[in-house]
């Protein structure tokens, strides 16, 4: 038996706990165990974290090269000749930070930079480009959560804490005995009755925000920042607190991304740098020929998982670092397997800017990508990770906020382009009739949609959907999309008419249309609506 | 068998000075594995005074590493037995609590009691690691830093705190009532948990009853197997062992009382539901329980469940069902009312802070008062739902 300190990959607060190992009768066995004394989330873990074993009880990824076995270094080998015999324009290298290291980022970064480095993204370039450089903060840095228990005002900006970050739910709520007002603006009220008072905004009523203005003054505004954010929703939030004395608290949906941002893959130089989507794109078009993917499975992470595949078996080269066996496995040139999160040896930063150390051992990740590059070792890359972080040469514990925020001033405009984006994209209005056709899909994300994994298998509707529809309880409800149909079950909710809510990737997605204007643009997918058979 | 009291001390010098009150427990273990009465021993390993680590072992070296006092690591070792060592021949330090979830567990088939040695260690109650280090830090509190605190004890109803300051070992010490009536001490559970001395274990341990000064621990046999383990250590010579003087025996009785009479105080005041209407009760419950987010931990610390995939309360629960609270809770309260122990576990590790202690407490207390049915006391007494089914499946035949 064998007991690990670890943290949750499930989002960016980082919940502590244990992973236990043993070996019994039937083999190896993993556990997860409460840390109670871990300040992120005092052992209390969400459904995702309890349900960990299984995300680490995956097929472990093995070394190949054109499919065929071989040991690492033959792997390493072959993956640095190949990349070294392309042009460095055509070369990307992508990582959504969730179970990769402040070391491992900096040493990925690093051999990015060695082959030109223009084409690396952490998947939050793109929320820089139109934003002032004094606003860089509220992207990049997080919020201790005394922040939020303490606040007097908390706007939760299309952000249902229950489901997107459970572990942020238990601050808000202590907030609210605290004596804080808790706003909720969203598509939906959120059934659980966190907020004192409820807006719920269609996108076509986004203009009443301008002159709701008073109501966000001084409050502490709560959403979230995925590589699916609309940025124009991003630039609407940074109004919001500039121009009401707010500060804004970004969740992300990936466990390291603040300690990605941080380091170098955050505002300065974003503009330099291509994002998640214009990468595919360049891949689309035959400008990308090689992509690195370090931990990053993008059929899981993004919506259109299918057309994810189409995408990348366009390349010449495809290297996947990762500890399991993904779907883009099997299209991989070249693969290179490391160890799972729990094993690593490293450390993160977590939303409320903790430097957390991780209590695994191991190191493998971190040595194939130090013996592509430059091959230092792990004291220096750590060293170099405290010197982007600015903690100095202390080893921060986890007990305080080794990078804290210093808030800005900044002005950011009202785009009135972002309310006529999003009725263009929802068509949300509310129809005299409604029939099967005009519903737009809604996502509500949180740990389980990020790693691809299915969960609740049904979908939130209206009660005006259901009379329309003629349901009645035990139906299933029929999805569709163009040719693509996807049969679930329903609950009744207060969501907007014309809304559907889903918590899981359902598998209807388009297939056609570049990422940056399919993706780019945030998730809602306009579909059909009808009653199973 | 006739219970018998004695004061007991590790004959080691090294184990008598870092284990609690002269190392008996840890002396026990460490004889019983090395002269192979027991396969593994199961104990938590110290990492700080606010955290330490689940440890099953075979080596005696690790038992003596986990010697000392952890009032700040409140876990249930009862589903860790039946994870790791339920077909062994283990012996493990047991609070009240952990000893009653294993005796329901082994009422319910999952442990064979035969196999398992439990040391119980009588039990004022543990603190929350967290809010143990609040109190270290507070001004108006141990003022100190949290991280400089290498020992704590419980004894005398005080708190103590041993620590370094700028190179000098220090020790501040605040009485428990103190703490708690600043809204400060231990966990909820433990301030209305009536069982202060684990009577359902092989042996109960403790300083309760100790002539003061002396580093000896006050030991109660109360089974065969608690005679045997404690004999095995005494023919190895491990421990020394002399009868409890009859004025520590009394005083332990009355220390007890005393802590029981606190608890029924405490089980009032922590409710605060009493002067309710059944309607506000009803808008209480609903409100709590609504915000669960169906993660399961409640159910998976649980020291008393035994049920596993095909439990009622999944298979009969269903997410997308729109009732305000839902069947997994439901179910949980009506599958726990004869068999909850009152562990304040599930409400530790809920993520959306929801009372349940208190809920469960409030539906079973009742009702077991009414079966005159305490779970986890007595192994030989089936649990009174087990017992009707029993009963009515008889009848039938």
């Amino acid at each position: 038996m064998e007991t690990i300190t670890s943290i949750c990959p499930g989002c960016s607060i980082g919940c502590g706990l244990y992973m236990v190992e043993s070996e019994g009768e039937e083999g190896r066995k993993l556990r997860v165990v409460h840390r109670k004394v871990a300040p992120m989330n005092e052992g209390k873990l969400c459904k995702f974290g309890m349900r960990l074993p299984s995300y680490y009880n995956r097929e472990p990824l093995r070394n190949s090269v054109d499919g065929t076995e071989v040991d690492q270094d033959g792997a390493i080998e072959a993956a640095k000749e190949r990349l070294k015999s392309m042009n460095p324009d055509e070369i990307a290298f992508v990582a959504l930070p969730s179970t990769t290291t402040n070391e491992e980022l900096v040493s990925f970064a690093s051999l990015a930079s060695g082959f030109g480095g223009e084409n690396l993204s952490f998947g939050f370039e793109r929320f820089f480009r139109d934003i002032p450089e004094e606003a860089y903060y509220a992207i990049e840095n997080g919020l201790p959560f005394t922040d939020v228990e303490t606040a007097s005002k908390i706007v939760l900006f299309f952000l249902d804490p229950y489901v997107h970050y459970p572990l942020l739910a238990r601050r808000i709520l202590k907030a609210k005995r605290n004596g804080a007002q808790i706003i909720e603006v969203s598509f939906t009220k959120n059934e659980r009755g966190i907020a004192d008072e409820c807006i719920v905004v269609a996108p076509h009523e986004f203009e009443s925000l301008r002159e709701q203005k008073a109501l966000f003054k001084d409050s502490l505004i709560i959403g979230e920042l995925t590589p699916y954010t609309n940025p124009h929703l991003v630039s609407l939030m940074l109004w919001l607190q500039a121009s009401t004395s707010s500060r804004l608290l970004l969740l992300k949906p990936f466990l390291n991304v603040t300690g990605a941002l941080l380091m170098g893959g955050g505002g300065k130089g974003a503009e330099k740098r291509k994002g998640l989507f214009e990468i595919l794109d360049k891949i689309d078009s035959g400008k990308i020929k090689a992509l690195y993917l370090l931990e990053t499975d993008l059929t899981s992470v993004l919506l259109r998982g299918e057309a994810v595949k189409e995408t990348l078996s366009k390349l010449d080269l495809l290297i996947e670092q990762h500890a399991f066996r993904t779907p883009l496995s099997e299209l991989a040139t070249i693969t290179l397997g490391s160890e799972p999160f729990y094993r690593k040896h490293g450390t993160v930063v977590n939303i409320e800017g903790r430097l957390l150390a991780l209590g695994g051992e191991s190191a493998t990740g971190l040595q194939i990508l130090e013996r592509m590059g430059n091959g230092r070792s792990y004291e220096e890359l750590h060293s170099d990770v405290k010197n982007l972080l600015g903690v100095g040469s202390s080893e921060p514990s986890e007990f305080e906020i080794a990078v804290p925020r210093t808030e800005r001033k900044f002005e950011v405009a009202f785009l009135t382009e972002f309310i006529d984006s999003f009725i263009s994209l929802l068509k949300l209005e509310r129809k005299e009739e409604s029939g099967e056709e005009g519903y737009s899909l809604w996502y509500k994300t949180n740990p389980f949609f990020w790693a691809g994994i299915r969960d609740k298998r049904f979908v939130e509707i209206s009660p005006a959907a259901m009379r329309t529809l003629g349901l009645f309880s035990g139906d299933q409800v029929e999805l569709a999309l163009g040719e693509l149909k996807e049969k679930v079950g329903f609950k009744i909710s207060d969501v907007l008419d014309d809304l559907i809510v889903s918590e899981d990737k359902l598998a209807i997605q388009p297939l056609e249309g570049r990422w940056s204007e399919v993706d780019q643009r945030g998730l809602p997918t306009s579909v059909a609506l009808r009653r199973a058979t | 068998m006739q219970s018998k009291c004695h004061l007991a001390w590790a004959t080691d010098e090294e184990i008598r000075n870092k284990g609690a009150n002269g190392g008996f427990v840890t002396a026990t273990l460490v004889s019983a594995l090395e002269t192979n009465f027991i396969d593994l021993a199961l104990v938590v390993k110290k990492k700080s005074v606010y955290e330490g680590i689940l440890v099953l072992t075979s080596d005696p070296e690790e038992v003596k590493a986990s010697a000392g006092s952890l009032h700040g690591v409140p876990i249930n070792l009862a589903q860790s037995v039946l994870e790791y060592a339920a077909d062994k021949r283990v012996g493990l330090p047991t609070k009240p609590c952990d000893a009653r979830g294993i005796i329901e567990l082994v009422k319910r088939k999952q442990i064979n009691l035969e196999n398992v040695y439990l040391i119980g260690l009588n039990c004022g109650g543990t603190l929350h690691p967290l809010r143990m280090r609040e109190m270290a830090m507070a001004a108006d509190c141990f003022g100190i830093d949290p991280d400089s605190v290498q020992r704590e004890e419980i004894t005398g109803g005080k708190l103590f705190l041993e620590y370094n300051e700028e190179g000098e070992e220090k020790e501040q010490g605040i009485k428990i009532d103190e703490l708690e009536r600043q809204g400060r001490g231990r966990r909820d559970a433990c301030k209305s948990c009536i069982t202060k001395i684990p009577i359902m274990a092989d042996l109960a341990c403790g300083n309760w009853g100790v002539p003061p000064g002396e580093k000896k621990t006050f030991v109660e046999v109360l089974t065969e197997k608690g005679a045997a383990i404690l004999n095995n250590a005494l023919t190895s010579g491990a421990i020394a062992v002399e009868d409890a003087p009859l004025e520590g025996i009394e005083l332990r009785k009355k220390i007890e009382a005393s802590m029981q009479k606190l608890a029924e105080r405490w089980k009032g005041a922590l409710d605060p539901l009493i002067d309710l209407s059944p309607s506000e009760r009803f808008a209480f419950y609903k409100e709590e329980l609504q915000r669960c987010i169906h993660c399961g931990a409640c159910r998976e610390v649980c020291p008393v469940c035994a049920c596993e995939e095909d439990a009622k309360c999944l298979g009969l629960n269903e997410e997308s069902d729109a009732y305000a609270v839902s069947m997994y809770n439901l179910i949980r309260i009506v599958h726990l009312m004869d068999s909850c122990i009152h562990c304040g576990q599930c409400e530790e590790v809920c993520p959306v802070d929801i009372p349940l202690t208190l809920i469960q407490r409030r539906f079973s207390e009742r009702m077991q008062r009414h079966l005159e049915y305490t779970p986890g006391m007595d192994v030989t007494q089936t649990p009174p739902l087990n017992e009707t089914k029993l009963r009515w499946s008889a009848e039938v035949e």
